[in-house]
């Protein structure tokens, strides 16, 4: 057993290694890479959101100034390029288990880099024009002449789970992909049957997506001379797209390097491969120049992978002393046109009872085929969305039982002495002191002083909403990772296999290991994201990063103690045994002497050529256990009822990420966290027109985003319960900003609109919709005065 | 975008002749309108005439008691100009709360008119303050200018080089934006000289910016707030989209209307 570390960086607010190279514009982003010779990729898009393809005549394209090439789907084909294998099934033991009617496998459709047979969505790729210019390439890619049989089309989630609803794929009888029961049938039944009350709900979280700042971008270089591809491409793991290109290609991983180095943006959208980057690499090696491709914003609200978009119905049990005894819960989740991940749905599966204790539940889960862009994990995939269910249905059921929503919530919270707890589908939550944050949260933001706020807010003519909700949040993500720590006499590295997209690990994961290796934050730097580095990691997704990375990084400092105890032994010409290690020096009692590690690195160079380049150590690790992070949230909302409009007063939160090891990093990620999640309650949606089936929202224009003049400063505070399941105790942040915000939100609204009844249309609450909600409640007044008269 | 020749005239005629000799030409300005429509390959004009680099068409001055305005001046020079700010303020705030500083720092205040979009704030102020329209060839009262959405009483090749504005003894303008685009949805400028009063409304009407005959006579009896509070707007005549319903931008009107009349001298802005 190694003494414990002394934690010097780990804690503090340190400033970020990377913003000097961001703010001065020496960012490497994707298009910032350019190759000799490099031409332009086009790609000719589907109209329709379905249709079969009849043909493709690229001939009045081929002849346009500048066109090299014009590449269809059977064009790959006839190279033997194959799907991109998206594995959307969760695999980690602790993922509930997803499968088809009947315990059946999930049937996966086909996802060619180009479509063959029909067209699935808006958006859709069916060609390629590669010319020497991009005004080249998009001139030309108007005159590629694609002849469509259009069929009918299902694009909303409830309509597509119909049995006679337009089918995409032949494979399937119907749309519906998953079809899985989880929980007590039995119990919950027996629960129902005997319960005092049983409230329930129906409501779709509708679809959002994710928007990075920086559109999608790829390109891809086929040397020749050594058989090798080179992708530049940010995205959300180098390696995994680097395995994923491979497969379509259908050559040995070793002959694929992806690079991804800054990304600007991700919240989940990057981290399943996209066909233009295969494309570019298709087209590199048919015509023998570098090929770039760059999403235009149009392009990436129609096909950047989505988020969201579930279904839920949901019912509670309660007793007579207001104790939960049961839940049922039927979440449907779309999955747009091509299944490439069934995480949301399963996410959130495991986690529909809450932080709250109710032991019995069960879930019916199922998952539709829709002809509409494919939904990806989305910052907190699947959690907002049961947050959501649980949390509203609670208000709910104490507005009509006559209960206070605290003190409700307070009845049935899991407590402490209960961890690790299993909930009644099985997950099982690792720590939490979820009372304690309520409490810390009520107090932080004076809840009891809420009241007094509103009155003084009606005294002003508006209305005034206190919003409130806790959350469980799971964070599992791909179980493998890998660290290579170089001590090196001038400093440490350390490359690992995850892929910021602004989340700060060089400097979150280098204050980790200053502080694990008794060194200072400033000598350490962090490599991430050229395949031909890292050799192996599992990228950054639902929050696993500080969490993997921290517990590998742990691994490799204690190989590394014993590599340089064994190398201080020699070099102090002592046993091994005599050498003492403490906070990055190694002595013993025979002498004096102490060394410390880039000494160590010095001598080990002169002891043996194997070290000229530094003390190194590979380790590899795999951890299954999910943490489960939690907290609490309330907001205040001021409305001007006579506009719709809405202004958010206060936000606070109290989040237990377990360890935090840059608490600016985690605030502003929070903060973010947020903002996504006001978002999608207030503005967001990805609409499409029930008549045409196209995607009305495809701008800024129409595409609310929460701005910085649309958010109060937010008052978040950080609560630490370690995690027992990794060697620091961190679970993982800034999801945790998300996963309550719709939640908190649509209480504060339902708060605001007491008097005009509950609102029951979907979010996002435009001011629109909360306007033509007082109206209705104005109306229904009316009519009953009328009527009383 | 689609290739086309960009032209940048010293002078109007120059302008004038590079229309005149180009296949399809037309007048770039800040473009904020245009070049997005050219990105989009929504509009392939052969010839591109910036008109900003023309000083005639520049500059704010103070005469006949008229503030003449330049059509290539931007929203910005507007905005911080001092003699904007002295004779009509409303004007002023109108121009400070266009769009963002980018926006404004290169959207022109002849481009904004020109062009009529329905969301635009310029027209709002250009009718409702009953300004004269001045171009290459003629002068035109704003009554006469604005036609329909994107359309005005210019002939091809008709440059818009000027507007006067007389100046009114008040001006106030209130507006609603869209939490998308954060354009109006429904903007209301109010004007009084003497007895007379101008309200013009934009972001809402369906075919552009529009007077209320209904509220200016109101107002002109009596320039307080609950002179028009019992006052509605017809839904028939508004636009309807994903923002807002005809219904409710004909609420907003008159919600927007008083709360302009209630602070007069000012510009607010709700969201």
């Amino acid at each position: 057993m190694e003494p414990k570390p002394k934690f010097k960086a780990v804690g503090q607010p340190l400033r970020r290694k990377e913003d000097e190279r961001l703010i001065t514009g020496r960012g490497q982003f994707t298009d910032d890479f350019s190759l000799p010779g490099q031409v332009y990729a086009v790609m000719v898009r589907s109209p329709h959101p379905h249709a079969t393809i009849l043909g493709i005549d690229p001939a009045p394209a081929l002849e346009m100034p500048g066109v090299l090439g014009v590449f269809t789907g059977d064009d790959l084909a006839a190279d033997n390029w194959g799907q991109l294998p998206h594995n959307p099934v969760p695999s980690t033991k602790y993922d509930v288990k997803l499968t088809g009617r009947g315990g059946t496998p999930v049937y996966i459709g086909e996802h060619y880099l180009l479509p063959r047979d029909r067209v699935r969505h808006v958006g859709e790729a069916v060609a390629m024009v590669v010319a020497e210019t991009r005004q080249q390439a998009q001139t030309a890619a108007e005159m590629v002449m694609v002849d469509y049989d259009p069929l009918p089309w299902v694009a909303d989630t409830q309509a597509a789970a119909e049995p006679d609803a337009p089918r995409l794929w032949d494979a399937l009888p119907d749309n519906v992909l998953v079809d899985s029961i989880f929980g007590d049938i039995e119990n919950t039944d027996a629960a129902f049957a005997k319960a005092k009350h049983v409230v329930d709900m129906h409501y779709h979280l509708g679809r959002v997506t994710g928007v990075p700042l920086e559109p999608r971008a790829s390109l891809g270089h086929y040397d020749p001379q050594t058989d090798r591809y080179t992708l530049y491409a940010g995205s959300g793991g180098a390696v995994r797209q680097k395995h994923e290109h491979a497969a379509v290609m259908g050559v040995n991983p070793d002959q694929v390097r992806v690079i991804s180095f800054d990304v600007g943006g991700n919240f989940g959208t990057r981290n399943r491969a996209f066909v233009e980057f295969g494309l570019v690499m298709y087209g590199s090696k048919k015509l023998g120049r570098p090929v770039k491709f760059r999403a235009d914003r149009s392009e990436a609200f129609l096909t950047d992978y989505q988020g969201r978009d579930l279904v839920v119905d949901i019912s509670l049990a309660i007793d007579e002393n207001g104790k939960f005894l049961a839940l049922r819960s039927k979440n449907l989740s779309n999955v747009g046109s091509r299944c490439v991940s069934l995480s949301p749905l399963s996410k959130g599966s495991g986690l529909i009872t809450g932080s709250y204790d109710i032991p019995y539940a069960t879930l019916h889960s199922r998952a539709v085929y829709s002809n509409t862009m494919s939904t990806q994990a989305y910052r907190s995939s699947g959690r907002p969305e049961v947050c959501f269910a649980i949390e509203r249905l609670i208000d709910k059921a104490a507005r009509q039982l006559g209960y206070d929503r605290v003190d409700l919530r307070r009845r049935n919270l899991v407590s402490p002495e209960q961890m690790p707890y299993t909930n009644a589908v099985g997950s099982e939550y690792d720590s939490g002191e979820y009372e304690k944050n309520m409490d810390r949260l009520l107090e932080l933001g004076d809840f009891v002083g809420a009241p007094a706020r509103k009155a003084e807010a009606i005294k002003r003519g508006k209305l005034y909403g206190i919003g409130f909700s806790n959350y469980v949040e799971s964070s599992i993500g791909s179980p493998k990772e890998r660290a290579d720590l170089i001590i090196r006499p001038n400093g440490v590295e350390v490359i690992i296999g995850t892929q910021p997209a602004g989340q700060g690990h060089e400097t979150s994961f280098a204050q980790v290991t200053a502080d694990l290796l008794g060194v200072t934050f400033d000598q350490v730097t962090i490599t991430l994201g050229d395949t031909d580095v890292v050799t192996a990691g599992g990228g950054t997704h639902s929050g696993r990063s500080m969490r993997h990375a921290s517990a590998v990084i742990s691994l490799a400092v204690t190989d590394m103690i014993a590599k340089g105890r064994a190398i201080a032994a020699e070099a102090l010409n002592v046993d091994g045994g005599q050498v003492e290690y403490e906070d990055g020096v190694f002595r013993t009692n025979a002498t004096n002497r102490t060394i410390d590690w880039f000494e160590l690195s010095r001598l080990a160079a002169s002891l043996s050529p194997d070290h000229a380049g530094g003390l190194k150590v590979r380790r590899d690790n795999e951890m299954h256990t999910p943490v489960f992070p939690n907290g609490s949230a309330m907001c205040e909302i001021e409305i001007d009822p006579e506009t719709g409009s809405l202004e958010i007063m206060r936000y606070t939160t109290v989040d237990d990420v377990g360890r935090c090891i840059n608490p600016m990093i985690v605030h502003g990620q929070t903060h973010g966290g947020i903002a996504q999640g006001v978002g999608q309650a207030l503005w967001e949606a990805c609409v499409i027109d029930p008549e045409t089936g196209q995607p009305l929202a495809a701008a800024f224009t129409e595409y609310g985003m929460p701005r910085f003049d649309n958010m109060p400063s937010f008052l978040c505070e950080i609560a630490e319960v370690l995690s027992p399941t990794n060697p620091l105790g961190v679970k993982a942040g800034g999801e945790g900003g998300t996963t309550p915000a719709p939640a908190v939100m649509i209480s504060a609204l339902e708060d605001a609109l007491l008097e005009y009844g509950p609102p029951d249309v979907a979010m996002p609450f435009t001011p629109l919709k909360i306007w033509s909600e007082i109206q209705k409640g104005k109306a229904i007044a009316a009519t009953k005065q009328q009527g009383a008269a | 975008m689609y290739p086309f020749t960009y032209h940048r005239p010293k002078t109007i005629a120059e302008a004038q002749q590079a229309f005149s000799e180009g296949m399809d030409a037309t007048f770039l300005s800040g473009g904020h309108t245009l070049l997005p429509t050219l990105k989009q390959r929504l509009a392939a004009p052969s010839d591109l005439i910036d008109v900003t680099g023309i000083p005639e068409m520049q500059g704010i001055e103070e005469a006949g008691g008229f503030l003449k305005i330049g059509a290539a001046t931007t929203h910005d020079t507007v905005f911080a100009s001092p003699i904007v700010r002295r004779l009509i303020p409303a004007l002023s705030g109108l121009a400070g709360s266009i769009g963002d500083r980018h926006v404004r720092h290169r959207g022109t205040i002849g481009g904004s008119t020109a062009n009529n979009d329905p969301s635009a704030d310029y027209p709002s102020a250009v009718l409702g303050l009953g300004a004269t329209v001045i171009t290459d060839r003629r002068e035109m009262a704003s009554d006469d200018f604005f036609v329909g959405l994107y359309e005005t009483a210019r002939e091809p090749g008709e440059i818009v080089t000027r507007i006067d504005f007389p100046v009114p003894d008040i001006a106030c303008y209130a507006k609603f934006r869209s939490p998308a685009s954060r354009y109006s949805i429904v903007a209301v400028f109010v004007s009084k000289t003497g007895s007379a009063v101008r309200v013009a409304v934009t972001g809402a009407g369906a075919s552009g910016v529009f007077r209320l005959p209904e509220f200016e006579e109101a107002l002109s009896a009596d320039f307080r707030p609950e002179a028009i509070a019992h006052l509605t707007v017809d839904p028939d005549m508004l636009l309807s989209d994903m923002s807002a319903t005809a219904e409710y931008r004909a609420d907003l009107i008159r919600v927007m209307a008083r709360r302009a009349v209630e602070k007069p001298g000012q510009i607010q802005s709700f969201k």
